[in-house]
């Protein structure tokens, strides 16, 4: 049964009656004059139609997963109200479960602060309008996503989430007995410009223009021949740092980043930082408390295979400021200490479940406290030189298999502070 | 973010980098704050790993670091680690608390245009990693807890995790966390617990459970009891702190005021007073709140420590809801109050599904005892809130080993399939 007949038969205010309409009507005029807005009414069109056409598809372990982000027009269609107006991203999933486990999807993994049903209601709520309020929350709560899915069974729902921008990275975690079934879609989003780089990144590079390794050592040899820093626009001016590589299947690093709250986000500056002759393929961003500026991850697809997995080279960075400076356009300049963020991401995605394995390689090339880096407009930074390289897996693991790999040890900065101190002496 | 909040926020903050800039940050740190920080240090020792912690005081963490951190909801967390074991080990700062602070961003606010104070925020700030054989200490700024702080370690090796839990008392500052009575003192005299090591018999002791909270004189019912906890410092708590929850300060006067601050502002603000809720005839043992985007959105877990223990861990009874804004009241004295999610089964799917990313979760199941209340005819709260609910209580069984997300077992209690609850309010499509 699709959304839409289960609507027609299950919503009795889809047919109102005139006496009604006209009394909602009253209802309405009144809000309009006392707060200004307009009041909400039951949608007489609801249906996933125009989802399911554009709906993108997976199937795992005897799962299929479909999910669309719904556009300003479709939220107005369906809820009555055009929720993405408010802030939010509504996704439409729906799970197909042929297996023989019920299956229980795990919200948190898709968005750890997504927005319950009833809350996206309440906030829409009209002043003096109970009834409007009440026919609203039952509206919402029903097109809201239930679990669990028993097997054999397909449920369909939306999901209340943050934004992400251009094309979303959803992350669906289904967990049964002892199990789970991870999945990423990516998902157009509707209302704004297409996204030309994501989709075909996969087909980027021709099997001859990317050498496959699979000797680790040789591997660590060709990352420290990566570029160190990315270039400007016109590839002389020398940009942000090259500072983490990222390997593992797209969707794999895409989980993990998903999980710990990192959005899809490019912003126009992004662009001006330039590797292998392009803006990055991919920018995400991490918000910070109360919506301030957040960190960011840029991310470039390399000519190189590694036991036939992808290969990312990644600037990591953080804004000047971050929770505390509010003004406009700061958010953008590189805070100095490249290296701090690199840790802190580390740290981050380590409880993300999706990272495999850890080490050090250099190739960025060191840059003290007192001669700092120049990236461009003005901005400079200091490193000690190295590259994070985290790989990246489909099966869950926890804090303790993460394997930490002995290529460089683990940098020591308790020497690079003596040495600033010297610096600073001098 | 509004145009209005987001005024104030610079405003305030522009303020606020006026008065620091005006002070004299450069003077060195007395060593006598430092002294007494690490006096009252707590230490813990997994095979050859000890950890010492500390949590500052406002005037300690302005003493140690030249800055008022605490008037922005900065709180260092001092952190010794002894490696005698034979690997390198990385402290996970995000483990200590998801929104933490890194040592720059502070740097930025405090010590902007000052590179000695900027280097102090460096040389103070925990440097990873701690190598096999040696020592290494510093602070980790986390968000400001009053009271007592939850404060969780976890240090991370080549496939090897070792995780040291503590509970800090924070000088200065008060909490509705009754320390001396939970822990590490006993609530209940030895011969009032049971513990059960028999799944049937554990299960009907959870399902005989009051349904609700109630009003001090236990004339009213309440919120729902709709979650039972199992474990205790050593995991339940450390998969609370990785995902973000706080103890709460006690209900009183100050936080409301501040809480009105935190209104205007809009700046997330973890201190709203949580009123006292009762079973066993007492308060919550335990208070503890998840801020969301700002006041308005927070998610709140009360806790009460109950005589059953399960394989000798600690089971802890408890009530989650999810706010969804507030509004007016005279049910409190406050006039205003969370408004509640009705659908509490919604804050507990979301408590549960969030708790699957704790490392910690071991096993999962429901059991009977809350009772069902219709969506057409909803039980209220003490502040008169309307909730429905399919009637069951979530049982959350945690180990300190950490589970990965695919190993995590469902408890064959109620619900069909392999503990599944299915929603008995809302028929599926």
């Amino acid at each position: 049964m699709s959304l839409a007949t289960w609507l027609l038969a299950h919503l009795p205010q889809s047919r109102l009656p005139v006496w009604r309409a006209f009394a909602m009507l009253g209802t309405a005029a009144l809000q309009f004059a006392l707060a200004g807005c307009a009041s909400w009414q039951i949608p007489t069109e609801v249906d996933d139609v125009a989802l399911r056409a554009r709906a993108v598809s997976a199937t795992e372990q005897e799962v299929q997963l479909s999910a669309t982000v719904l556009s300003a027009e479709d939220s107005r269609r369906m809820f009555g109200v055009d929720v993405n107006g408010t802030g939010i991203q509504p996704v439409w999933l729906q799970v197909e479960n042929k297996s023989p486990q019920m299956l229980w999807l795990l919200r948190a993994g898709t968005d750890p602060d997504y927005f319950s049903s009833l809350e996206v209601a309440w906030s829409l709520h009209a002043p003096l309008a109970n009834a409007d309020n009440a026919a609203l929350d039952e509206h919402l709560d029903r097109l809201g996503f239930q679990n669990p899915i028993p097997p054999g069974a397909t449920r369909a729902g939306i999901i209340f989430t943050n934004p992400h921008r251009r094309t979303r990275l959803l992350n669906v975690d289904l967990v049964g007995q002892r199990r789970m079934i991870p999945f990423t879609l990516f998902l157009p989003v509707p209302d704004e410009a297409p996204d030309v780089g994501l989709i075909p990144i996969r087909q980027r590079y021709a099997a001859t223009e990317a050498p496959e390794y699979a000797d680790p050592d040789a591997l660590r040899a060709a990352l420290e021949r990566l570029p160190g820093y990315a270039t400007g626009a016109d590839e002389t001016a020398s940009a942000d740092p090259a500072n983490v590589v990222m390997i593992g299947e797209l969707a794999d690093i895409g989980a993990a980043l998903v999980r710990r709250g990192f959005r899809r986000d490019t912003m126009e500056l992004d662009n001006a930082q330039r590797l292998f002759g392009r803006p990055p393929d991919i920018v995400v961003r991490k918000a910070g408390q109360g919506g301030v500026p957040a960190n960011w991850l840029r991310l470039w697809l390399v000519p190189l295979r590694y036991q036939g997995q992808a290969i990312f080279l990644v600037q990591a960075g953080r804004p000047v400021g971050g929770r505390f400076a509010v003004a406009e356009g700061k958010d953008l300049i590189l805070h100095p200490d490249v290296d701090e963020a690199r840790n802190l991401l580390i740290q981050d995605l380590l409880y993300s479940g999706g990272l495999a394995k850890l080490g050090f390689v250099g190739g960025v090339g060191a840059a003290t406290v007192a001669r700092p880096r120049d990236s461009l407009a003005g901005t400079k930074y200091y490193t000690d030189g190295l590259r994070a390289v985290m790989f990246f897996a489909t099966r869950p693991l926890a804090l303790s298999d993460v394997q930490i790999l002995d290529w460089i040890p683990l940098p020591n900065r308790e020497g690079d502070l003596d040495a600033e101190k010297r610096n600073a002496q001098q | 973010m509004s145009f209005i909040r987001r005024s104030l926020l610079v405003l305030a903050s522009t303020a606020m980098l006026l008065a620091v800039s005006g002070c004299a940050l450069v003077s060195p740190p007395p060593e006598t704050a430092a002294l007494d920080f690490k006096s009252r240090a707590i230490s813990r020792t997994d095979h050859a790993v000890r950890v010492s912690t500390s949590v500052l005081s406002a005037d300690e963490s302005r003493a140690v670091y030249g800055a008022p951190l605490a008037t922005l909801g900065i709180q260092p967390v001092w952190i010794e680690v002894e490696n005698r074991d034979n690997a390198g080990y990385w402290l996970m700062s995000s483990g200590l608390d998801p929104n933490f602070f890194p040592a720059s961003e502070a740097a930025d606010v405090f010590a902007s245009g000052q590179p000695e104070i900027e280097q102090r925020f460096r040389e103070l700030a925990f440097r990873n990693p701690v190598p096999a054989g040696e020592t290494v200490s510093g602070f980790v700024l986390t968000n400001l807890d009053e009271g007592v702080k939850m404060v969780q370690v976890d240090l991370v090796a080549s496939g090897r995790l070792r995780a040291f839990s503590f509970l800090s008392i924070v000088p200065g500052f008060r909490a509705d966390y009754r320390s001396r009575k939970v822990l590490p003192g006993e609530l209940h005299a030895p011969d009032e617990i049971i513990d059960y090591t028999d799944d049937n018999a554990f299960r009907a002791a959870l399902a005989a459970l009051p349904c609700c909270v109630t009003n001090n004189n236990g004339t009213r019912n309440g919120d729902p009891l709709n979650l039972v906890i199992i474990g205790g410092l050593e995991d339940a708590f450390p998969a609370l702190v990785r995902r973000g929850w706080r103890l709460t300060e006690e209900t009183w006067l100050g936080s409301v005021t501040r809480m009105i601050t935190s209104a205007l502002s809009g700046e997330r603000y973890r201190y709203a007073p949580v009123s006292p809720l009762y079973l066993y005839g007492r308060a919550q043992d335990i208070a503890l709140q998840k801020a969301r985007d700002n006041v308005h959105q927070r998610n709140h877990l009360r806790l009460w420590l109950s005589p059953l223990r399960f394989h000798g861990k600690p089971v802890w009874v408890g009530q989650i809801s999810r706010d969804i804004g507030t509004r007016l009241t005279i049910h409190s004295p406050y006039l205003t109050t969370h408004k509640i999610d009705p659908d509490v089964d919604e804050a507990r799917a979301a408590l549960t599904e969030d708790l699957f990313y704790s490392q910690n979760l071991n096993k999962i199941g429901f059991v009977s005892g809350v009772g069902v209340a219709s969506k057409a005819s909803p039980r209220g709260n003490l502040t008169t809130d309307p909730y429905y609910t399919d009637g069951f209580r979530a049982v959350l069984v945690f180990d300190a080993h950490p589970t990965s997300l695919a190993e995590i077992d469902f408890l064959p209690w109620e619900g069909r399939e392999g503990g599944f609850v299915r929603s008995i309010i809302r028929e599926p499509r």
